[in-house]
C-alpha cells in the first residue's frame, strides 16, 4: 500500500517538476533562445532522478521533451512541428535526459553501497569492541580479587573491619564475574543455535522469586516493590533462561538508579499475553533511538559493570519465547523495560 | 566428641580441591581426596566417608555412574557439585540417588549447610524425624498437624499441609520434582503444573512476601527446598 503510494507520489513528483519548469521557461521565453529553454527542463528531470527511482525519471525524460514541444516548439500548444530540425533537438534532448537519470541513479546506488559498507565496517567495530568490552569487564573484578588477596596475604593481622572489606570485595566481584561469565555463555550459546528451549508453565512469580533470589546479596539494603496478582495464568517459559532476563533486567536497574530508589516489578494480563514491566528510578535511557540499548556490546555512558550483554540477551530470550521487549522512559523519571509474552506457547 | 566425620571431595580441579580442603578442615572435618571416579570408589569402599561431595565432570567414569555404583552398597549423603545449565544432570543425579546439589560456583556457608543436613538426614533416617520446624517466623508441628506464621495460624488444605510436611522432613535439602509428584499424588493423574499452583498457593499462606520466600525455596527446573530448621535439636 504504501509502496504503491510512494511509487505514485514520485511520479507526481515528475509532473511537478515538468510544470515547474514549463511555468520558469514562459517567463523567461521572450529573452532568451528557444534551445536554451531545453537546459531548464534537463535540470528539472535531473532533480526527479536525484530524488526517486528509475521509472519516473525515464518518465520525465520524455514528458520534458513532450512538454517543451507542446508549449514552445512553434506552432505553439500542438504536438505539431514546423521545422523538422526540432526533431533532432527532441532527440538530442531525450538522450541527454535520460543519460543524466542514468547517471543520476548510479551516483545514489553507489552512495547507497558506500554507506553499507560504512554499516559492514561499523559491525567490524562492534564485533572488535566485544575484546575492548569484555576484556575491560573481566579485568575489573579480576584487578580487584587479585589485590585484595594479595593486601590479605601481605598483612594477615589486619585490623577486623579491613579484613572484612577486602574479604567481601573478593566475594562480591568474584560474583559479578561469575554472572558476566554466564552471560556469555548464554549468548555465545544462543549465537551458535545451541539453545533448546525448555519451556514449561510457571507461575510469573516464582520465576521472579528466583531472579531476586539470585540477586540477594547485590539487592541488600535496596527496596523492591512487586506487583504481581496472585491468580495470574501460568506462563510457559525456559524457567532458567527467564530467570536470567529477570536478573539482568534487575541488574541493569540496580547499576543505574540511586540506592534510596525503589526499583518496580509488576505483571498483568493483557489478552492472551502476560506483560510484565522492570522500572527504576535512574537517569532513563538517553539512547537514541532508543531500541540500540538491546544492541550487543552497547553500554550507556560511564556506568560502571555490565559489558552489553545482559539487554542484549533478554531480547534473545524474549524473542524465542515469541515475546517482545521494550525500553522506554517513564514520564516521571526512569527507566522501565516491558515484556509481553504469550501466554499459550507452541506445544 | 567423637572422631571428626569424614568427606570424600571427589574432584580433578586442584584449586577447588585446595579451596574445599581448607575450608572443610577449618569447619573440624577430616578430608579425603579423589580425583578420579575409579579412585573415589575405592577409597569410598576402604574408608567408608560420612559424607561424598561428587563433581559430576570427570576424567574417568561418568558422575551419574558413580552415584549409580555406591548406592549399590552405601547410603552415605552424596552431595553432586556441578554447573548451572546442568538442570537434566541434577534431576538425574537425584533420581539416581544423590541427596542434594550445590552448584557452582558456591560459597563455603552454602557447602556447611549442605553438609549439615545431609549429615543430619543421614543419622535420623535411624530415628525418628524431627517434629517440630522453626525457620523465621514459620512453625511447623508435624505432631499435631499444625502450622503458625508469627502468632497467627495458618489453615492449609490437605494437599498443602501434605507439601510442607514432606518438605518438612527434608529440611534443608532439595526435593525433586518427581518425588514430590510421587508422594503427593501416589496414585497419579498429576502434573508438575498442579504441583506449581499448589506451592505457589501454599507460599502465599506462608510467606510474608510470596515473591521473595524466606522459607520455601524454588530451585529452578529441579524442584523445592524448604530452608533449614534453626532449632533442629
Amino acid at each position: 500500500m504504501t509502496g504503491m503510494l510512494g511509487r505514485l507520489r514520485e511520479y507526481g513528483l515528475a509532473v511537478g517538476a515538468n510544470a515547474l519548469c514549463t511555468a520558469f521557461c514562459s517567463a523567461v521565453s521572450p529573452f532568451v533562445a528557444l534551445t536554451d529553454l531545453v537546459m531548464v527542463y534537463l535540470v528539472g528531470t535531473l532533480a526527479v532522478a536525484l530524488r526517486g527511482r528509475r521509472g519516473p525519471a525515464v518518465f520525465s525524460s520524455f514528458l520534458s521533451v513532450l512538454c517543451f514541444n507542446f508549449f514552445f516548439v512553434p506552432p505553439r500548444f500542438t504536438f505539431d512541428v514546423e521545422h523538422p530540425q526540432y526533431v533532432v533537438t527532441f532527440l538530442v534532448m531525450l538522450a541527454v535526459a535520460l543519460t543524466i537519470s542514468h547517471l543520476a541513479l548510479r551516483i545514489r546506488t553507489q552512495a547507497e553501497a558506500a554507506k553499507s559498507s560504512e554499516l559492514a565496517a561499523e559491525t567490524e567495530r562492534l564485533r572488535s569492541s566485544l575484546l575492548s568490552a569484555v576484556s575491560h569487564e573481566l579485568k575489573t573484578p579480576l584487578t580487584a580479587i587479585i589485590g585484595s588477596a594479595g593486601s590479605l596475604l601481605q598483612a594477615p593481622d589486619a585490623g577486623g573491619g579491613h579484613r572484612r572489606e577486602l574479604l567481601d570485595n573478593i566475594r562480591e566481584e568474584a560474583q559479578r564475574l561469575a554472572r558476566l561469565v554466564h552471560n556469555l555463555i548464554e549468548t555465545t550459546r544462543f549465537e551458535s543455535g545451541g539453545v533448546r528451549l525448555r519451556k514449561e508453565p510457571y507461575p510469573i512469580e516464582d520465576v521472579v522469586g528466583t531472579a531476586l533470589e539470585r540477586l540477594d546479596k547485590p539487592l541488600t539494603g535496596r527496596e523492591v516493590r512487586t506487583d504481581l496478582p496472585e491468580d495470574l495464568p501460568l506462563i510457559p517459559v525456559d524457567p532458567v533462561l527467564m530467570e536470567l532476563v529477570f536478573v539482568n533486567l534487575i541488574e541493569n536497574a540496580l547499576r543505574h538508579a540511586p540506592e534510596s530508589s525503589a526499583i518496580e516489578i509488576a505483571a498483568r494480563q493483557v489478552g492472551g499475553r502476560l506483560e510484565a514491566t522492570v522500572a527504576d528510578r535512574g537517569p532513563g535511557l538517553r539512547t537514541q533511538p532508543i531500541e540500540r540499548v538491546f544492541e550487543k556490546f552497547y553500554r550507556a555512558g560511564p556506568a560502571p559493570g555490565g559489558a552489553g550483554l545482559g539487554l542484549a540477551i533478554c531480547k534473545a530470550v524474549v524473542e524465542a519465547h515469541g515475546g517482545s521487549i521494550q525500553a522506554e522512559n517513564r514520564v516521571d523519571g526512569g527507566a522501565l523495560f516491558r515484556l509481553s509474552l504469550p501466554l499459550r506457547g507452541e506445544p | 566428641m567423637d572422631a571428626p566425620q569424614t568427606i570424600l571431595i571427589v574432584d580433578d580441579e586442584k584449586a577447588i580441591l585446595r579451596f574445599l580442603r581448607a575450608s572443610l578442615e577449618e569447619a573440624g572435618f577430616s578430608v579425603l581426596e579423589a580425583s578420579s571416579g575409579r579412585s573415589a570408589l575405592e577409597l569410598a569402599a576402604a574408608k567408608k566417608p560420612d559424607v561424598v561431595l561428587l563433581d559430576l565432570g570427570l576424567p574417568d567414569l561418568d558422575g551419574l555412574e558413580v552415584i549409580e555404583r555406591l548406592r549399590e552398597w552405601t547410603s552415605a549423603p552424596v552431595i553432586v557439585v556441578s554447573v548451572r545449565n546442568d538442570e537434566s544432570d541434577k534431576i538425574e543425579a537425584l533420581d539416581r540417588g544423590a541427596d542434594d546439589y550445590l552448584t557452582k560456583p558456591f560459597g563455603v556457608e552454602e557447602l556447611l549447610a549442605r553438609i549439615r543436613v545431609a549429615l543430619r538426614h543421614a543419622e535420623r533416617a535411624r530415628e525418628d524425624p524431627e517434629p517440630l520446624y522453626r525457620h523465621g517466623d514459620l512453625r511447623i508441628d508435624l505432631t499435631a498437624r499444625r502450622v503458625w506464621l508469627g502468632k497467627k495460624e495458618v489453615r492449609l488444605s490437605p494437599l498443602q499441609y501434605a507439601l510442607l510436611s514432606i518438605l518438612v522432613r527434608n529440611a534443608g535439602r532439595v526435593v525433586g520434582q518427581k518425588q514430590l509428584l510421587k508422594e503427593l499424588w501416589p496414585e497419579g493423574g498429576s502434573n508438575p503444573e498442579a504441583l506449581r499452583i499448589l506451592v505457589h498457593q501454599t507460599r502465599h499462606r506462608i510467606e510474608r512476601e510470596p515473591v521473595r520466600p524466606r522459607h520455601l525455596k524454588t530451585e529452578p527446573a529441579v524442584g523445592y527446598r524448604l530452608e533449614d530448621s534453626e532449632d533442629p535439636s
